[in-house]
């Protein structure tokens, strides 16, 4: 059972991370600087449960506040840029931060041992989860609950008139200007509200899989947060659950019988659904096409 | 300052190379405004295929070369035809995506078939460097600075004097006129797809050729290394292309003479950055940038 656990975990810190950059692509940003968010989470709650001897649930918040705070002032320049460039600098960003962790050393002796980041070598022993005794099962619960207050929470904005406007600025940046929305917040903010789920994700990570390194926020990880919401459609948060099980639970548990060539179909596959599919999974078509399946005419 | 200038003569030799890269990535945005993110793999595929003709049949330089060029074009030409054609006008992001996942598969291609990971590659000249007064040159450096400089300038010829420079810049313009006055705007297209890969596989030859190995996370290094240096330049200016792989190498060598060698990526992104800051149209495209954000002032 802890195989299904465990892979239940995956599924929920992906989705968290998908839904970060959900967030930013609904104001029509693309950007591929998740994974560094990601990793300021993964490392602050860590050097909070480690060094400090924090609880989770107020380092988790701390790291995820500052990694929307990292994320806002990343915003301000990116503000001036868009399009692919703005892709192109939040790919600099991402690496910039990694290489950050790369040289980052900050060890301290707790308990006989010697603990904290240790630049490329990473950050080991983050046992909060088996020191306090948690099983693989409360981890699953601890993170989907999470996950589900998440996805509650951008369900309701998308609903209320700040999803509105989030989408005024994704599609027409100029009509959403001069109907008087204020471009500058709306991006920082869409920024930063990312750059927090980021930080989220990434304190879960850290903490259950004990072990972080700067090679695990590289832009592989930056090019699945934003692959998840593209591949499940902007149309609302499901389409991002539904991707990230597609890629996390289909193709890269699935496929696992492949061995070698697993990647290879992984991207066939991939790039079948964006041909099939260029606006995500759940689009406007297949959603007519479910709802004609439970309704009669 | 004999060292200043040193480091800045390698930088200029090291950036020819990046400029090389840069110019491929920079065809590409400028004539299908998408981003090719598999452009480093698929040049290090071509790089691969010129170790296989290395090992198996021990052939000549100019063997080598030509496998690399082939082998880049041909996984570019696959490229183009599942992420760029096959996705329709308008998806941008999602031929982003999809170029990424063709990433991974060739990256997978290449460890499942060269299980070693790290191949020898035969160098173009073996030569003892050249001294010129107080300032030594590298040999395979000055052959590839010689190339790019050989290939830039055929570039430019071929933009500028010929039909297809015509049509191609027409297509960059705007694509549904230079439709509308006849042009093939898909033909144009892949045949730019085919320059820039071959101008990667060329870039790929040198820089592999002087570094003497090759390992698949040579696609990374030249994926990141290209678009920093189109960034730095501008999106879409062959010349913003040269000048950006030119300061992004000069900058390089410099950080790594002052700074050490850890220091040389980071420095790459924060010169990115402070573009990105200060300039974000890059060193040729700013103007382009000012009248955009002229006209967003004027709403």
């Amino acid at each position: 059972m802890d195989f299904f656990f465990g892979l239940l975990q995956i599924i929920g810190v992906h989705t968290i991370l998908g839904l970060s950059a959900y967030v930013v692509l609904q104001t029509g940003q693309v950007t591929l600087a998740q994974a560094g968010f990601f990793s300021i989470g993964a490392y602050v709650s860590a050097m909070l449960t480690v060094l400090a001897g924090w609880h989770i649930v107020p380092a988790l918040l701390v790291a995820a506040t500052a990694a929307g705070i990292v994320a806002g002032i990343v915003g301000f320049p990116a503000l001036r840029i868009k399009g692919l460039m703005l892709v192109v600098a939040t790919i600099a960003f991402g690496e910039f931060i990694r290489l950050f962790w790369f040289n980052f050393d900050y060890q301290i002796e707790k308990k006989g041992i010697v603990v904290g980041p240790q630049g490329g070598e990473g950050f080991k022993q983050i046992r909060f989860f088996p020191e306090n005794g948690w099983s693989t099962l409360d981890v699953a619960i601890f993170i989907w609950v999470i996950v589900a207050l998440i996805m509650l929470a951008l369900w309701w904005t998308d609903r209320s008139r700040a999803g509105a406007v989030l989408r005024a600025v994704g599609e027409d940046e100029l009509a959403a200007q001069s109907v008087g929305i204020n471009l500058t917040a709306v991006k920082v903010g869409a920024f930063a509200a990312g750059g927090f789920i980021a930080g989220i994700g990434g304190a879960i990570y850290a903490h259950y899989t004990t072990h972080i390194e700067h090679l695990n926020f590289g832009v592989m990880l930056a090019t699945f947060a934003i692959a998840y919401p593209i591949l499940g459609g902007l149309r609302n948060v499901f389409g991002t659950l539904v991707a990230v099980i597609f890629i996390q639970g289909f193709l890269v548990e699935g496929l696992r019988f492949m061995g070698d060539w697993r990647n290879l179909l992984f991207g066939a596959l991939i790039v079948l659904a964006m041909n099939v599919q260029p606006r995500g999974l759940i689009d406007e078509r297949s959603v007519r096409l479910v709802r004609g399946l439970f309704t009669r005419n | 300052m004999v060292d200043f200038v040193q480091n800045c003569l390698d930088g200029i030799m090291l950036g020819s190379s990046y400029a090389l890269l840069a110019i491929g990535f920079t065809l590409i945005f400028g004539v299908m405004r998408r981003l090719n993110l598999s452009y480093g793999p698929s040049i290090m595929v071509g790089a691969f295929v010129g170790t296989l003709v290395y090992l198996e049949f021990k052939a000549n330089a100019l063997a080598i070369a030509a496998a690399t060029v082939v082998g880049a074009v041909i996984v570019g030409i696959y490229v183009e035809r599942l992420c760029f054609r096959a996705i329709r006008r308008g998806a941008a992001v999602a031929s982003m995506v999809s170029s990424f996942v063709i990433w991974m598969q060739l990256e997978e291609i290449v460890t499942v078939v060269f299980p070693d990971r790290t191949y020898p590659f035969p160098p173009l000249v073996s030569a003892a460097p050249v001294e010129l007064g107080p300032f030594f040159f590298k040999v395979e450096n000055l052959v590839m600075f010689a190339c790019a400089a050989a290939m830039t300038v055929w570039l430019h010829w071929l933009l500028q004097y010929t039909r297809f420079g015509l049509a191609l810049r027409a297509v960059s313009e705007n694509p549904r006129a230079a439709l509308f006055m006849g042009i093939n705007v898909g033909a144009v297209m892949f045949l730019a797809f085919v320059i820039a890969s071959a101008f990667g596989g060329v870039a790929a030859y040198l820089i592999v050729s002087a570094d003497g190995q090759i390992t698949p996370l040579f696609g990374l290094w030249a994926t990141f290394k290209g678009l920093i240096a189109m960034m730095l330049g501008g999106m879409g200016s062959i010349p913003g292309a040269i000048l950006g792989g030119l300061l992004l190498g000069v900058v390089e060598a410099q950080s790594i003479w002052y700074l050490g060698t850890e220091y040389r990526d980071l420095s790459a992104y924060f010169l990115l950055f402070l573009f990105l800051v200060f300039r974000p149209g890059g060193l040729m495209g700013q103007l382009a940038v000012e009248r955009e954000q002229a006209a967003m002032r004027r709403v």
